[in-house]
């Protein structure tokens, strides 16, 4: 977990499920994100330069800002990790020799199980929730500025676009519907703390989550969703987004039948961490855009 | 013949253990290695001097949106506070100020400046910075698109508060 942030950053993927996933959506944002990894090379794309000296310079800041815990940059990290973690290992690891040629879903699926819509809704609401506070702990604005984030999401670009985009289609639109946002709402009107507290990913990141008591969260939780749910409709409706749509785009490196959609979200989740890929790349990016100006 | 032969063999035999040995020896130290190590010394405080001034205290000296670009806030820490700056929704520029006081390295680098931007030394870093020292203050401006030239920078360097931002303590 204490990785220094040049190694999360050298060791970011440049193939794979992660990344063929993310390129296949492009569709949604076209051009708006290349898959930058390396310290190095991140520091020269977000800068600019290529001035030895200068890249030491901006890299040793970035170090520092970053192993400072007051800064808050670990914790976004952690939380971007967190969210992303449940139940990857199998998956991640049974695939990752596969990719570039087709993956076979079907002779996959006797170790997937869809997740019920409950399961799903809470693992949406979490991420949408920790994209919140990881935004808040990265540009320091209070933990519970829900308008600030609101406000800040019409500017999302690059990396942190096609994070929200694989979150609308990944979590959303294959396994809820072009309507998830408002069955999510649904969902989480119904749900009870103790529904909540059972959740694995809930209890491990809940002191990050404002509000008092399970309760609080879970009510913090409700107007989060409900405070993205205009922009994420307007996204789902801007780029025409329905199942049909979305999983003609994934179908070229992934075979499955249009019966098995619920199979294919927990497939995705299983075997993907772009949450936690295309956070690194935010969070580097940030970092160094300070770095550059401080030093 | 022969022990030149054999003195080739042991030479090969050599630099075959020699690869070997330093191949299973630990890695070289990288070039970021020893930040890494010196920023993890303690927990909090590396980065941030105590006594730096609150970001929020920073944003009533940027430049106000107007001309055909637009600016918004985009980072605000303890010691640093930083807008984009965008034209026609393209980023153009990053504006920031930061204080100097957890970066003495920073604020030195002007000790060396011969040119000044409304009154107030100034440095150019790299293809992409200008900056000027107000006080304890860094004000840097960083072009994003190519478009964006030194000169802009200086005249976007002017439009801070400047003489505002000397005040501050």
């Amino acid at each position: 977990m204490n990785k220094p942030i040049f190694e999360l950053v050298d060791q970011l993927p440049t193939g794979g499920l992660t990344v063929s996933v993310l390129k296949a959506l492009d569709f949604v944002a076209p051009g708006e994100w290349q898959n930058t990894v390396g310290f190095v090379n991140t520091i020269k794309t977000v800068t600019g330069e290529d001035d030895e000296s200068l890249i030491q310079q901006i890299g040793e800041r970035a170090i520092y800002l970053y192993n400072d815990r007051s800064q808050g940059y670990q914790r976004a990290m952690w939380l971007y990790q967190t969210v992303d973690a449940t139940d990857k290992a199998l998956g991640a690891a049974a695939l990752a020799n596969k990719v570039g040629e087709t993956i076979p879903l079907l002779g996959f699926l006797n170790s997937v199980t869809p997740k019920p819509d409950k399961a799903q809704t809470i693992d949406l609401s979490l991420k949408v929730v920790a994209e919140l506070v990881a935004f808040c702990q990265i540009n320091g604005i209070p933990g519970d500025s829900i308008g600030d984030f609101v406000g800040a999401l019409g500017d999302y670009s690059g990396e942190s676009l096609i994070r929200l985009a694989a979150l609308v289609c990944i979590d959303g639109v294959i396994p809820l519907g072009p309507d998830f946002i408002d069955k999510a709402l649904s969902f989480i009107s119904t749900l009870n703390p103790q529904d909540l507290s059972q959740n694995q990913t809930f209890n491990t990141i809940q002191d990050a989550i404002p509000g008092n008591g399970t309760s609080g969260k879970l009510d913090f939780i409700g107007q989060s969703l409900d405070s993205v749910k205009g922009w994420m409709n307007g996204f789902v409706a801007q780029n025409n987004l329905t199942q049909q749509n979305v999983v003609s785009h994934l179908k070229s490196f992934v075979e499955f039948s249009d019966d098995k959609l619920d199979y294919l979200a927990a497939f995705l989740d299983l075997s993907t961490n772009y949450y936690e890929h295309t956070g690194t790349q935010t969070l580097a990016r940030r970092l160094i855009e300070r770095a550059v100006a401080e030093i | 013949m022969s022990f030149y032969r054999s003195r080739k063999i042991v030479a090969a035999l050599l630099i075959s253990v020699l690869l070997l040995t330093t191949a299973c020896s630990p890695k070289t130290p990288g070039r970021f290695d020893q930040a890494q190590q010196e920023s993890t010394k303690q927990k909090s405080g590396q980065a941030v001097a105590k006594t730096a001034t609150q970001g929020s205290e920073f944003n009533k000296f940027f430049p106000k949106s107007g001309g055909g670009y637009e600016s918004a806030f985009a980072q605000e820490k303890k010691g640093f506070a930083e807008a984009k700056l965008k034209k026609g929704g393209k980023e153009v520029a990053l504006l920031s100020i930061s204080d100097t006081s957890s970066t003495p390295e920073a604020a030195a680098k002007f000790s060396k400046s011969t040119k000044k931007i409304a009154g107030y030394p100034a440095v150019e870093q790299g293809k992409t910075a200008t900056a000027v020292l107000v006080g304890k203050y860094q004000v840097k401006v960083l072009s994003k698109a190519t478009t964006f030239t030194a000169s802009d920078r200086a005249d976007w360097i002017s439009k801070f508060n400047l003489n505002g931002l000397a005040k501050l303590k």
